[in-house]
């Protein structure tokens, strides 16, 4: 339009040049610049160059900036900026990351903040900073775990409880809105708790640990929404929900539903007023609340719980090989009624083949100076004829 | 779990180099390597008298510290102090260091350089503790057939040999040699180094080394054997419980890495010995360095 009211703006962390007035984008990301590599005729990706001849200011100064864009982008309070800025300062000056690639710099920057995030108990998960710097998982993990170790910076753990308010608080049902019909409302309060209860419960039940956070968050929200209502909303799927509730669906998210469900159902049948029901994954739904209000009692009778009755009774101290790790040698309370032990699922689903545990040990025992015969060696080399028919069929230089 | 470090020197005595807990901060170097090993952590315990522990790390060989000597700050055994009942890890975290059941005082500055190579069966000092004994599951080691190769005719004379320079992304230049006995890989590079991985022990890695320098040495090159080094070792072990690696992370923060959005095992840096285990909710473990 030719105004020339232009404002450097950044959208999504990324830099661009915005005209204020008819808002069209002049100019975005870098320009790039010629490096003594592209002088010897090497092409060199300006992503993939190291920035090693720019000045170091420069370079450190567009890292600043980009990490300040990021906390913008995400909200964060002020404190948090001082702090990423500093830990991106002091990362870029040791060798670990001076000589990296500018694409693995801003990655840095990115990881930094997200350090920062997790030192003050703020959720913010690795999938949406690599979103947001339009990075590879692999190579932010990388780049995260060398912060790390260099700075020697300690990590919290993500904290499941407040990843839950952060998440659920991007779910579009609370308030009415055209693309979101009447039964999908809910109170935010009373999902949140729900929420919460069912997350903790899968925590107990080991359906957390070594699992991807943000899909059983998912899978839990869904079911506490089903089970506030549960009539209008039990015929509803998990991707449907999300997508009116405008979240995206992590796929693991179905795998958690079923476990939960799973779990949910063993419960059910300790509850003595649902016993004579005969429940299954859609009708247990209607008693989540009940379920959840009375879980200690629940999960101790209904399931067998091998792991926590190995650690109580020191069975390892005692140095017995022999001991079993099974609960249901030692006797389960429910006297052979349990269905199944409380153990992760990788355990009560082994995917692979157990291997007998013995191990192999090699007869005779090998030395390492064992003579070597030529026939042996001999087996490994081509005969003269099938050189000759190898270089005919490949032409080698 | 008997702590009793009083009665361990007559345990055992250790008979070849490899008795000795092998150092092995050499991972960076080696293809393949993926765990890099952890630089010394500056933990504050000096308050902590570890002076009981034997030193037989090879740190401590560099700088000269005799075996009785007092524990440097950096090279704590933390594992054994905090022996804090998380729930989780309440003996695992005593027998976290076999070696200071296996202390070998009377060699204090071995290098990892052998020659008789005397079959070695620890004393089950390890078992002794917990039952539990970590199964070899990969061995790499290096050898440098010191003179220059030419990769392409290895692997036109060759039948065991790979050789395609410009096929992978990284540019790779080094035959793949793979031997049936021992079952093994090697990287051949046409400097003359050679790497072999995929051995159950050392014995095997040294004996399928020399096999692969008796292949290049029949195929017309003047190899020798020099510099033999077992470069990392990889083993496996199952201990028979679930973990809370939630809350192995909180107790043992300093050593541990744990995210489920990363890995879904817990990342354990191990400082003594200086090891890094791969710790899974299913109780299987993984050692490496």
């Amino acid at each position: 339009c030719g105004s020339a009211a232009l404002v450097e703006d950044a959208l999504y962390a990324q830099q661009q040049l915005v005209c204020a007035a008819c808002g069209c984008v002049l100019a975005e990301g870098l320009l790039t610049t010629t490096y003594s590599e592209e002088e010897h005729l090497r092409e060199v990706a300006y992503s993939q160059s190291t920035g090693q001849k720019e000045q170091q200011s420069r370079c450190l100064q567009r890292g600043i900036r980009r990490v300040q864009d990021l906390c913008k982008v995400l909200q964060l309070p002020a404190v948090f900026e001082e702090t990423a800025v500093s830990y991106f300062q002091r990362a870029l000056q040791l060798p670990a990351f001076h000589l990296v690639s500018l694409e693995k710099k801003e990655l840095l920057g990115g990881c930094c903040v997200f350090v920062t995030c997790r030192q003050h108990n703020w959720p913010l998960t690795m999938g949406t900073v690599c979103s947001l710097l339009y990075a590879k998982q692999e190579l932010f993990a990388g780049v995260f775990l060398s912060l790390q170790k260099e700075l020697g910076l300690s990590v919290p753990a993500l904290s499941l409880a407040d990843l839950v308010k952060t998440h659920l608080s991007s779910f579009r049902l609370f308030q009415p809105s055209p693309g979101v019909p009447a039964p999908f409302l809910e109170d935010k309060e009373k999902l949140v708790a729900r929420t919460m209860g069912l997350v903790e419960l899968a925590s107990e039940t080991w359906l957390v640990t070594g699992r991807h956070p943000l899909p059983v968050v998912t899978a839990a929200a869904f079911l506490a929404w089903q089970s506030l209502q549960p009539r209008a909303r039990l015929s509803c799927p998990l991707a449907r929900f999300c997508r009116v509730a405008g979240v995206d669906l992590p796929p693991p998210a179905h795998l958690r539903l079923r476990e939960l469900l799973e779990i949910l159902l063993g419960m059910a049948s300790q509850l003595a007023w649902l016993r004579g029901f005969h429940l299954d994954k859609k009708t247990v739904v209607k008693h989540v609340g009940d379920l959840l209000q009375h879980r200690v009692f629940l999960l101790k009778n209904a399931f067998c719980q091998a792991g926590e009755e190995l650690q109580g009774q020191d069975s390892l101290g005692q140095g017995s090989p022999s001991s079993p790790p099974m609960a249901q040698e030692k006797g389960c309370p429910l006297a052979g009624k349990c269905p199944r032990p409380l153990l992760p699922p990788c355990l009560i689903h082994p995917r692979k083949r157990l291997r007998s545990a013995a191990p192999s040990a090699p007869d005779p025992p090998v030395t390492g100076d064992e003579p070597i015969s030529d026939s042996e060696i001999e087996q490994y080399l081509r005969s003269p004829e099938e050189i000759r028919s190898f270089r005919k069929a490949k032409a080698w230089s | 779990f008997k702590d009793d470090f009083s009665t361990s020197p007559h345990l055992f005595t250790p008979m070849s180099p490899y008795d000795v807990e092998l150092p092995s901060r050499t991972t960076e170097d080696v293809f393949g390597s993926q765990f890099n090993q952890p630089e010394e952590l500056h933990p504050d315990f000096s308050s902590v008298d570890l002076s009981f522990l034997p030193d037989v790390t090879q740190d401590n060989k560099e700088r000269g510290l005799c075996e009785d000597s007092h524990e440097t700050p950096e090279e704590c055994d933390v594992s054994v102090q905090r022996n804090e009942d998380s729930g989780v890890f309440t003996d695992e975290s005593s027998s976290s260091n076999p070696d200071a059941t296996q202390p070998s005082p009377e060699t204090p500055g071995v290098s990892p350089h052998l020659s008789p190579m005397t079959p070695v069966t620890p004393a089950s000092s390890a078992s002794e503790s917990s039952g539990i004994v970590p199964q070899l599951q990969n061995i790499v080691s290096t050898v440098n057939l010191a003179c220059k190769l030419d990769l392409k005719n290895i692997a036109l004379h060759a039948r065991n040999a790979e050789y395609n320079p410009k096929a992978s992304l990284e540019e790779f230049a080094a035959v793949i040699m793979r031997i049936r006995e021992p079952r093994t890989t090697a990287l051949i590079f046409s400097s003359g180094k050679m790497v072999c991985t995929g051995a159950k022990s050392e014995e095997q890695s040294r004996l399928a080394a020399r096999k692969y320098a008796r292949v290049v040495q029949k195929l017309g090159f003047p190899a020798k054997f020099l510099d033999f080094k077992i470069q990392n070792m990889v083993g496996s072990c199952d201990v028979r419980f679930p973990i809370r690696l939630e809350g192995l992370v909180l107790t043992h923060q300093q050593f541990s890495s744990y995210e489920p959005e990363l890995f879904p095992g817990l990342i354990y840096r191990m400082v003594k010995p200086r090891i890094v285990l791969l710790i899974f909710v299913s109780g299987k473990v993984v050692l490496t360095g």
